[in-house]
């Protein structure tokens, strides 16, 4: 891939969010990497004596790339495919609303849990998901009215990350994007969602992500999916996604590194997705951020609907959500897991995954 | 062929490692500390003219007592190789006991006993089991911990759980030692047929009701006591050293694994909690709930270092079962 595919302008587009690829001139990203050993030669000998001089103990997860511990025995059983799958015949509407092929997918769920146990280690219960799916199939099918596209870019086994854009208050984004997830991939996967480590915090909203499968965005448990070869949806823009407000929409925030520390370290690809309406769902007017800090909340919102309508002023308008997968990033396949230590590289990959997906987002929000 | 001295064998983990150990055809004698009688199942152990285990009432946490007993002519003949160190479960029978050298008892325990190791001529292997709940826990129903995660050293912790991390560091610090090898395996919730909890710091011995936090319910990782006496049995037999985390293959929420074992739970809002806490300590107390960021925040461990390097691997599956009664209770059985 070059790294005019990344450049906005490459695609005709007028109004490039994210601005002028200062690699648009290369064709590959080779010369980037030259550029950068010879910044580290020539350019800045005092900054790399600095850096090599740095006695300061390292992180015990930047050593880990040293020795990567082999991979898990998993204990889960293989997910069978949907027509594999037995189930009973439909006990009432909701199981005829649903649909066949919907509940078969929905009995894989036992699968992705270690053996016969009622959890699995990141407290994810197959029957309170089961029970939760069909209200979130009814937001899917009729109030989001998702459409997607990608799906072929999805891998049908082995660990991947998801990196999406994030936006809209309230994280329905992420629930789409795993009932999408979960009803165009045979077998059927479950992608686990990174949280907000404050969202680890909030009394039952803990519980309730737990349980249908979403993990607190910690480095061992990011890892721990990874080898445990599952499919990690992550929004790397974090909280400055869902506090955007009406003037920067489909415009991402700062990406985070982290995700892809951990996709170099496992050796897996990075699928950009893009999830368009989520944008549109809750229009912030206005981030009062004094009030957000004196309340130790994220964000303070005012919305056209919040606070005048009370707590309902934050449910999501009924917007079209579109979502499109790209295709993967296959950064491992040039480089290893010791590159995850280079913080330039590291960085300078994470703004290609931004890239990736904003050209994604500007492509299909018509 | 080995010779071992294990602390604590009147209480039930003790109890369960003894005769793990003693069904062990590698295990030439048994030296076995308590601080009661020893206890009825020991009889058959006892009997005979040459038993292959011996029993001593100790009070662990007392330097002269236990500096008396391993320079002992029946120590000194019983050719210790190996030391067991098996915590106390739960509180000191008496809570109102002055500490000693200001330490907890258990933390005077783990001090003694690795000073004694390592004076001895003969000890060479140190096993130590300690707690998982010495790791800081980061915000989340469930948190994946492995060795290397970092420890709760925050000086407002209560002392419960300062008394696991100071054990522990006590071990620790002597992991890479040349001539005592040292392994610490940390466990998380234990539990036994019919429903017992050890090591748990919300669920000790005692029944009655157990507070929860409102709106958390943590993902506690479970392993059973048969399979804390596997684990140590490999690390007596092991040649490695180091820390270790040894959890079974089930893991269950807080809610659920007060239900498995017939306790009642209570939720309580967490300003409500920290209020009585406070009060408790006023009026010079216990404290009504160890650590309220572990009755929010869960955590599952990552074993793979003991698979590796131990070698091993849970036999044993955790769940309901009905009892003869007709109870339905928490049970243990293999794999």
């Amino acid at each position: 891939m070059t790294t005019s595919d990344w450049h906005p302008h490459a695609r005709g587009n007028e109004n490039p969010a994210l601005g002028r690829d200062p690699f648009a001139e290369e064709v590959s990203i080779d010369p980037y990497l030259e550029r950068l050993a010879t910044l580290r030669q020539s350019e800045a000998p005092e900054l790399r004596k600095q850096v090599e001089s740095d006695s300061r103990p390292r992180p015990d997860w930047a050593q880990r790339t040293v020795k990567k511990p082999p991979a898990a025995r998993s204990r889960r059983a293989r997910t069978p495919t949907v027509g594999e799958v037995v189930i009973p015949e439909p006990s009432g509407w909701v199981d005829r609303w649903l649909g066949e092929d919907v509940r078969r997918r929905l009995e894989t769920l036992g699968y992705m849990v270690e053996g016969e146990t009622p959890y699995d280690r990141f407290g994810f219960s197959p029957d309170v998901a089961r029970n939760a799916f069909p209200w979130f199939q009814a937001l899917y099918r009729h109030y989001f009215r998702v459409r997607s596209e990608g799906h072929e870019h999805l891998p049908a086994e082995g660990a991947a990350v998801i990196a999406g854009n994030h936006a809209g208050l309230l994280p329905f984004d992420a629930a789409m994007g795993v009932l999408d997830i979960l009803q165009h991939t045979d077998p059927p996967r479950l992608a686990r969602a990174i949280v907000d480590r404050w969202a680890g915090s909030l009394p039952w909203i803990n519980i309730f992500y737990a349980r249908v499968g979403q993990v607190v965005g910690t480095r061992e448990n990011f890892a721990d999916l990874l080898d445990d070869e599952q499919l990690v949806m992550v929004f790397p823009e974090g909280m400055d996604g869902i506090r955007k407000t009406i003037t920067q929409r489909y415009r991402l925030q700062h990406f985070h590194v982290g995700f892809v520390e951990q996709a170099l370290r496992a050796q897996v690809p990075i699928i950009p997705v893009a999830f368009v309406g989520s944008d549109d769902q809750t229009p912030i007017l206005y981030n009062v951020k004094p009030l957000a800090k004196r309340l130790g909340l994220p964000v303070a919102p005012i919305t056209p609907t919040f606070p005048w309508l009370g707590p309902l002023g934050l449910l999501p308008y009924p917007v079209a959500y579109k979502i499109v997968y790209g295709e993967p990033l296959n950064f491992h396949q040039r480089f290893g897991p010791e590159s995850a230590n280079d913080s330039r590289l590291v960085r300078y990959l994470a703004n290609q995954v931004r890239r990736s997906v904003q050209l994604l987002l500007d492509r299909n929000r018509s | 062929m080995k010779h071992v001295l294990v602390t604590h064998a009147d209480e039930p983990l003790g109890r369960r490692i003894i005769k793990r150990l003693f069904y062990d055809a590698n295990v030439t004698s048994i030296f076995a500390l308590g601080d009661g009688p020893a206890p009825h199942t020991f009889d058959r152990f006892l009997s005979g003219a040459t038993p292959r285990l011996s029993y001593a009432r100790v009070d662990l946490a007392k330097h002269r007592p236990m500096n008396d007993l391993f320079h002992s002519t029946r120590v000194r003949d019983a050719e210790i190789d190996t030391a067991i160190f098996v915590p106390r479960h739960g509180a000191p029978a008496s809570p109102s006991d002055p500490l000693v050298a200001g330490l907890s008892e258990r933390t005077a325990e783990a001090r003694l006993l690795l000073q004694q190791c390592l004076e001895s001529q003969t000890i060479c292997n140190l096993v130590a089991l300690g707690s998982a709940f010495v790791y800081r826990l980061p915000p989340g129903n469930a948190n994946r911990l492995h060795e290397d995660s970092e420890l709760d050293l925050d000086p407002d912790v209560s002392p419960e759980i300062r008394s696991w991390i100071d054990c522990d560091m006590i071990f620790h610090g002597e992991v890479h030692n040349d001539r005592l090898r040292v392994a610490l395996l940390r466990l998380p919730t234990v539990v036994a047929s019919g429903g017992y909890v050890y090591l748990n710091p919300f669920m000790g011995e005692r029944a009655g009701w157990r507070v929860r936090s409102l709106g958390y319910d943590p993902i506690c990782a479970l392993v059973s006591d048969k399979d804390v006496a596997r684990a140590t049995q490999a690390a007596v037999h092991s040649t490695v050293s180091g820390i270790y985390n040894v959890a079974g293959i089930e893991v269950v929420p807080l809610s659920v694994l007060a239900g498995w074992t017939g306790r009642h739970s209570v939720s309580l809002p967490g300003v409500l909690l920290s209020a009585l806490d406070r009060a408790a300590r006023l009026l010079g107390r216990e404290a009504v709930v160890p650590s309220l960021e572990r009755l929010r925040y869960g955590f599952t461990l990552d074993t793979r270092r003991a698979e590796q390097e131990l070698g091993f691997h849970p036999a044993h599956r955790v769940g309901l079962a009905r009892a003869g009664d007709g109870t339905l209770r928490l049970e243990t059985a293999g794999i």
